[in-house]
């Protein structure tokens, strides 16, 4: 109890000394009273009374530390005389304060997403078990698990506490007015076991109903059941209508729970055991293993492939040439994101550097102004520890107050994330937290270690009698020394910042400039609800064309087309091909990027036909398309034409002639050169098919003309994710414009920081050196001169540490390379910029100093002193 | 400045705990009068250790202290013993004895 006691004390020190006060004072009364009996006159009895405690006021104080927890108490003092202090230069205390919010601030924000995105475990329990199994084949690269493997690697491995997966598809669910747009997960056995999560209500699924021909049941997502059934926990046992047949619900998930992804409305088993799961080349699920305590994904892996070569040797074909592929589930999720991040974070983490030197600088000048004060304490018997302790509570009160601010900045950040990239992965879970916090407070302790410590301790160093003497109007030469080299250090980071940012812009513009072979604007793309069992034969191709005619009678739609996937987007499909008409051994393999799509594809995309004809959709003359680029590595340019093509395998699909040669596009990516491709033209409704809309005018202003027209067509199906491809293809660049964006902001606050600092010293600089600039006017010198001496000053540090900055950034180009798109690390345009607006903006910054210094008054400063 | 009846160190805490003993509530300068009184004038408590004792003692939890009024109707602080405080008491009391005890020996034998 004794010591929060005297906690509490040293926190209400007039309180207790007051107590203490009336206390003693009541000895003396006492005492007085008894003197006076014995004869002795009040004035003396009083002072016989003080007498006999010694000095009163030293037993007042004695007593007291008695109450008080000593360190605190010296805290609490430091604390005090610092607020006071602060108070009393307000624009140093708001200059250091709103630079280090930015520097904290912008540093919290950008930790705040690594720890959402990177550090955070997946929201699973013992996330990091989890890890995503997939194939690996030499052919096709990296493919899905077959049901049979699936449950094969479930029984047969030792190192995994259960293996599950999962496959999605869109739907359209019937019960209400409209046709809905449900995203239905169709999940292996055990799958919620594997994850580890627990229904919000209702139960996990039965194994009857994990059985092939069992009770169909669904889980459904918290949002479905907030947003159909309006939360009502009867829910439980209504039948969601499906095209395929109606499902049980029987459970609701938590709203935390958004796998596969956070568009999943529904989960439904797909049985291992159904008939048509029992080919080992039908392969559909990613599958998810939890690895038992203890396990390393490479014990998993090893084990894995144990187990699959013995199933190769049972099934030569097709298992002897898979091999498994295991990577930690949050790997998977979070991608390269991961580089981007980190990028971003060693930037904020310079430009938190340089508020740190701009403040060092900054309390440089401050403990240079207060020599005298500090001088007078040491005269009055303060320790030096104690005068450190005291300067480094002041830095430390500003750092607390910019961390404050920072963490406002900080909470506003995940909005300016999500708005910039609201595709990146796992960004939903970021937001301001206790970790968060207890970060932006350690950014605080380390600011105030890194910026307060030099200038605390050269603040207190005891030149005690000559600075008292000097009365502050000493030279301080070795100190402006330390204050340049500290803007120095502001303007190499800005360097490196400034460049980084300039290579991304340039990257992005560069982009930008790509002539990308096909045309994105004025096209609109849609998807229409539909499942897998729906495709294949005839019905969904009839489907697909009836749509697609319909959509051409629409007014202001000039064509319309489908393909699996959307160009520009960057994705890879790679597929090998042989030809019927045969070519020599000893030519490479024909490796292209298939694409599948209707014949107006071409059209609609702006893609040149370059010879021969576009193809039909017609499968009963299967016809492929070829590009230029294609045609010219393997089939001699324009003799492609009229060759055949097919897909070698164990199910090879029919041979398809060569139409026709159209030209080059980068629909992998617009920063890849054009692939070699292939187009199969097929039209067949599939999950994920893309609509692709040629219109006249702008293409937003089409979709509800487009939306009435499909409901009109297919009242069953709902469309969804309604956008313009230029959208689509921005969308998939988010990442590189958020890091792009972000570091541009980051250089330009480094800049504006860096500026601050150089014009805050050069102010200084003048101040104290204002007498020396008096007296050398007063005997002759112009003007001028005075005012290109503090210009150079500033010139010179700026260039020094503009040379240093570009060592460091050539040093740090390696880790940016990998990031540049048209431009190499070390871009002579640029560098080029760079150096130009450095010295540019050291000159702004060292301008107005200068003309201060030229505008003394030499005879009324002389006069002064 | 040292005198004759000035209270050997550490002891001044027993000599407070004792006269607190009985569960009487006294405030500071009772206690000296009440010291100096029982010892026949023998032992004079100084002003000067007494209240920084009493204020140690109350962060250890011997004693409890409250605000109060005398017979005079003054304001006064009131100290009162702890059951810590008796433990406290009966250890002193124990450590006193073995030390007088001793003292008493070796001046004996000497």
């Amino acid at each position: 109890m004794a010591w929060y006691r005297r906690w509490w004390n040293a926190l209400r020190p007039g309180r207790l000394h007051g107590d203490v006060e009336r206390e003693l004072r009541f000895h003396i009364t006492e005492r007085m009273e008894e003197l006076q009996k014995g004869g002795m006159s009040a004035a003396e009895a009083e002072r016989a009374a003080r007498l006999r405690f010694g000095s009163f006021t030293a037993e007042v104080e004695r007593t007291r530390d008695m109450d008080i927890s000593g360190v605190l108490d010296a805290v609490v003092r430091n604390v005090r005389y610092g607020v006071r202090s602060l108070a009393k230069t307000p624009a140093f205390t708001v200059t250091v304060m709103l630079t280090l919010a930015l520097g904290i601030g912008a540093n919290s924000a950008v930790f705040s997403a690594i720890y959402a995105v990177v550090l955070r475990p997946l929201p699973f329990p013992d996330g990091d078990q989890l890890v995503r199994l997939m194939h690996a084949q030499p052919r096709s690269g990296q493919t899905f698990l077959a049901p049979v493997r699936l449950e094969e690697w479930n029984r047969l491995n030792s190192t995994f506490t259960g293996i599950t997966g999962y496959y999605s598809e869109d739907t359209s669910e019937t019960t209400g007015e409209f046709p809905e747009k449900l995203k239905r997960a169709w999940v292996a056995p055990r799958f919620l076991q594997v994850l580890g999560v627990a229904p919000l209500i209702g139960r996990d699924f039965t194994s009857a109903e994990e059985r092939f021909g069992g009770p169909q049941a669904v889980m459904i997502s918290h949002r479905l059941w907030q947003r159909r059934f309006g939360g009502n926990p009867n829910v439980l046992g209504k039948t969601l209508r499906a095209p395929s047949a109606p499902f049980t619900i029987v459970g609701v998930m938590p709203a935390s729970f958004q796998f596969p992804d956070r568009d999943v409305d529904l989960w439904a088993v797909s049985p291992p055991d159904s008939p048509y799961a029992q080919s080992r080349l039908n392969t559909w699920f990613t599958a998810i293993g939890r690895m038992k305590p203890g396990v390393v994904p490479a014990e998993a892996l090893a084990n894995l492939v144990t187990v699959q070569s013995n199933l190769g040797r049972q099934f030569p074909k097709p298992d002897a040439e898979i091999t498994p592929l295991v990577t930690p589930l949050k790997e998977a999720t979070i991608g390269g994101v991961r580089r981007s991040l980190w990028l971003l974070f060693g930037s904020v983490t310079l430009l938190l550097l340089i508020a740190c030197t701009n403040v060092a600088a900054l309390l440089l000048s401050r403990a240079t102004a207060r020599r005298h004060e500090t001088a007078l304490r040491f005269s009055l018997g303060a320790s030096r520890s104690s005068v450190v302790g005291q300067l480094l509570t002041e830095v430390l009160i500003l750092a607390l107050g910019g961390a404050v601010l920072g963490l406002l900045i900080a909470a506003g950040a995940s909005s300016v994330f999500r708005m910039l990239a609201k595709d990146l992965p796992r960004i939903d879970e970021m937001g301001l937290n206790g970790n968060i916090v207890l970060y932006s407070l350690l950014c605080a302790v380390v600011v105030t270690l890194i910026c307060g410590l030099v200038p605390a301790l050269r603040g207190a160093r005891s030149g005690l009698a000559v600075n008292l003497a000097q009365g502050g109007r000493g030279h301080v030469r070795g100190r402006n020394r330390l204050q340049l080299l500290l803007v120095g250090v502001q303007v190499a980071l800005a360097v490196v910042l400034l460049s980084g940012a300039g290579l991304l812009l340039r990257s992005f513009q560069e982009l930008g400039r790509v002539s990308p072979g096909f045309d994105p604007t004025q096209v609109l793309t849609f998807h229409i609800s539909n499942t897998w069992a729906e495709t294949g034969g005839k019905g969904a191709r009839q489907r697909t064309e009836r749509l697609l005619d319909g959509l051409r009678a629409v007014p202001g739609v000039e064509a319309a087309a489908t393909a699996i996937s959307l160009p520009g987007v960057p994705g890879q499909y790679e597929i090998e091909l042989q030809t019927t008409e045969g070519r020599a051994e000893t030519e490479p393999k024909m490796l292209a990027q298939g694409r599948w799509v209707t014949r107006d594809y071409f059209s609609v995309m702006r893609i040149p036909l370059l010879a021969g004809e576009v193809c039909s959709d017609d499968p009963d003359v299967p016809s492929i398309m070829v590009n230029r680029t294609f045609a010219n590595l393997y089939l001699n340019g324009p003799a492609a034409i009229g060759r055949h093509l097919f897909r070698p395998g164990d199910n090879p699909g029919p041979a398809r002639v060569v139409r026709g040669i159209v030209g080059d596009a980068r629909e992998t990516g617009m920063e890849r050169q054009p692939p070699a491709a292939v187009y199969g033209c097929a039209g067949s409704l599939q999950p994920g098919l893309h609509f692709l809309i040629r219109v006249r005018g702008d293409a937003g202003s089409m979709a509800g003309t487009i939306r009435r027209k499909i409901q009109e067509l297919e009242p069953q199906r709902s469309v969804y994710g309604l956008s313009a491809l230029t959208d689509h293809i921005s969308d998939a660049y988010a990442e590189s414009r958020l890091r792009m964006f972000l570091l541009g902001f980051f250089a330009l606050t480094a800049i504006a920081l860096t500026s601050v600092g150089l014009y805050g010293t050069l102010s200084y600089l003048v101040s104290v050196r204002q007498r020396e600039m008096a007296l050398r006017m007063a005997l002759g010198a112009v003007r001028t001169q005075v005012a290109r001496q503090f210009l150079t000053q500033g010139l010179r540090v700026s260039l020094v540490g503009l040379l240093a900055g570009l060592v460091l950034a050539a040093m740090g180009g390696r880790v940016i390379s990998g990031m540049l798109y048209g431009v190499s690390a070390t871009d002579p345009a640029t560098l080029v910029a760079v150096v130009l607006i450095v010295p540019g903006v050291a000159v702004l910054a060292s301008l107005l100093p200068a003309i201060r210094a030229a505008r003394l008054e030499p005879m009324r400063l002389l006069r002064e002193e | 400045m040292t005198k004759k009846n000035d209270i050997l160190q550490g002891t001044l805490a027993l000599l407070v705990l004792k006269t607190l003993e009985h569960g009487k509530r006294m405030h500071g300068y009772a206690i000296t009068a009440h010291i100096q009184e029982v010892s026949d004038q023998l032992l004079r408590v100084e002003e000067g250790s007494l209240y920084p004792a009493l204020h140690r003692m109350e962060q250890e939890g011997w004693v409890r202290a409250e605000w109060g009024r005398t017979e005079k109707n003054r304001e006064a602080r009131f100290y009162s013993l702890t059951a810590k405080g008796r433990k406290q008491l009966m250890q002193e009391e124990e450590s006193w004895s073995r030390l007088t005890r001793g003292v008493a020996r070796v001046i004996g034998y000497a």
